[in-house]
């Protein structure tokens, strides 16, 4: 009986000696083709992996200071008529909750919300309900009809967009002693991972920095902060990047957007609609055309000139 | 257990895919007439169809639960036309996991109706009308803020004479104007 060479984990290893079978050459050829189709296999599995669950954790993720963005301040009067600033929580874990009475999935988190200010409001936690209502009235009476505990107040849309704008409710943001933003929550979420979250945060000293700090649960695309320009939000076209446009030019583009009628139906000129109605999506995004046209023109213009 | 790993596997794929959608296409909606045309002093109908985008919903006009926003159908009558009637189809009752009871929504492809009626003496000629379909939209896990689709709708007013051809059919079958 023949000898049979050991098997090596080589290249080499998958060749037939010389002078094998035709057969053994055959099932040679077949376990190359078996492992090839294994990796081409291995290789689409983990671009599927990658694509879905990695890189949107990964590019949601907070990965140190600059993902961290100090939470942008306000100043609201609370719907029992006190000052809301936030600036006078500072030291504290707060959980900004953005919602609305007539948003159900708003709704059902209000009892956790109750919950995690009794158990943790002594040791330096906070919840602050911002409402997107129109008007108090109904917030007033869900807040008597819960027994809300935590200070609520109506809300608007520029402090909507200081936060990067709130296009899902609920929308809450778990914000650290230092007061630095450290996860956002677009929808309804269970308050388990707001207690780990809250937990982990109240355990940092205040004025610290909780760099190790990960965000509970799993984190959609939604989930990443990132917060709005005042400049831009504040400009005299709101919502609209005028920094790049000299003097002239601004009140050249204001007059542009005076000649033109919004099509959301409110019979306003589109620079009326943008600074009365900050909300406005029609608006924003004809004004953001008109920008973009703009400095098409504008750029084409000066390459004319060279 | 391949298959349970796998169902998984997709359920999350789908989860992601709904929520990434861009939220300024969860509605959209056009108008539509009956017939090519309208007389004078007759009644016209008119249709508004909105898509609802996949996974989420917007509240039955008439909704299940008082401090929910309804879905809401305003066209404002002009001197030519005025508004008799507007007819909502009948939600269906679905259950949520933010609710202890089912609420009544409209999900995917909606249909509400307009009976206007012509002025006596309108001159034959193009008319526009506004309108506006109102909707507060919501998935299972979150909610976008109050929102409308303007619509434009073009009525051309033709002699008595002139026979009406009927525009998409189908459509109209879906309303129950009474």
């Amino acid at each position: 009986m023949e000898e049979q060479t050991p098997i090596e984990n080589t290249p080499e290893a998958s060749k037939p000696p010389e002078g094998s079978p035709p057969e053994n050459r055959a099932a040679a050829k077949f376990k190359v083709l078996v492992g090839a189709l294994l990796a081409i296999i291995l290789v689409v599995g983990l671009y599927y992996v990658n694509r879905y669950w990695i890189a949107p954790a990964v590019k949601a993720q907070p990965k140190g200071d600059e993902n961290h963005p100090p939470a942008p301040a306000f100043s609201l009067t609370d719907i029992t008529g006190q000052p809301l600033k936030l600036s006078d929580y500072q030291g504290k874990v707060v959980a900004l909750d953005f919602w609305a009475t007539w948003c159900g999935p708003c709704r059902i988190e209000i009892p956790g919300f109750i919950e995690l200010q009794k158990r943790y409001g002594a040791q330096g936690f906070t919840m602050i309900g911002i409402s997107m209502d129109d008007s108090p009235e109904p917030v007033v009476d869900f807040y008597k009809e819960l027994q809300m505990n935590y200070p609520v107040a109506v809300g608007n849309d520029r402090l909507g967009e200081l936060y990067g704008g709130i296009p899902g409710l609920p929308t809450t943001f778990l914000i650290g002693r230092d007061g630095r933003i450290y996860a956002k929550h677009v929808g309804a979420t269970d308050p388990t991972i707001f207690e780990t979250e809250i937990k982990e945060l109240l355990a940092i000293a205040p004025g610290t920095e909780a760099k190790s700090f990960q965000q509970a649960g799993h984190i959609f695309d939604d989930d990443k902060v990132a917060l709005g320009d005042p400049a831009v939000i504040d400009s005299e076209v709101p919502g609209i990047d005028l920094s790049k446009l000299t003097a002239g030019q601004k009140e050249g583009f204001k007059k542009q957007l005076e000649g033109q009628q919004c099509t959301c139906g409110c019979k306003r000129n589109l620079l009326n609609c943008r600074q009365k109605d900050r909300g406005c999506s029609f608006s924003r995004k004809l004004a953001q055309d008109q920008m973009d046209a703009f400095l098409k023109e504008k750029s084409s213009g000066s390459a004319t000139k060279q | 257990m391949r298959m349970f790993i796998w169902t998984c596997v997709l359920a999350l794929m789908a989860t992601s895919l709904v929520w990434g959608q861009n939220i300024n296409s969860v509605v959209e909606a056009r108008a539509v007439m009956a017939t090519d045309a309208g007389h004078a002093n007759s009644a016209v109908k008119l249709a508004v169809l909105a898509q609802v985008a996949a996974g989420y919903h917007i509240n039955d006009h008439k909704p299940s639960l008082d401090y929910l926003i309804p879905t809401d159908l305003k066209v404002d009558p002009s001197d030519q036309f005025a508004v008799k009637t507007v007819v909502y189809p009948k939600g269906t009752p679905v259950r949520f996991a933010f609710s202890d009871v089912p609420l009544s929504v409209y999900e995917g492809s909606v249909v509400v109706g307009a009976l206007l009626q012509t002025g006596k003496a309108v001159p034959a000629g193009t008319y526009t009308l506004k309108a506006k379909f109102a909707y507060q939209a919501c998935n299972d896990h979150a909610c976008l803020p109050p929102a409308n689709v303007p619509l434009t709708v073009t009525i051309k007013v033709v002699p008595r004479n002139v026979p009406l051809k009927p525009v998409e059919p189908d459509v109209f079958q879906r309303i129950k104007f009474e």
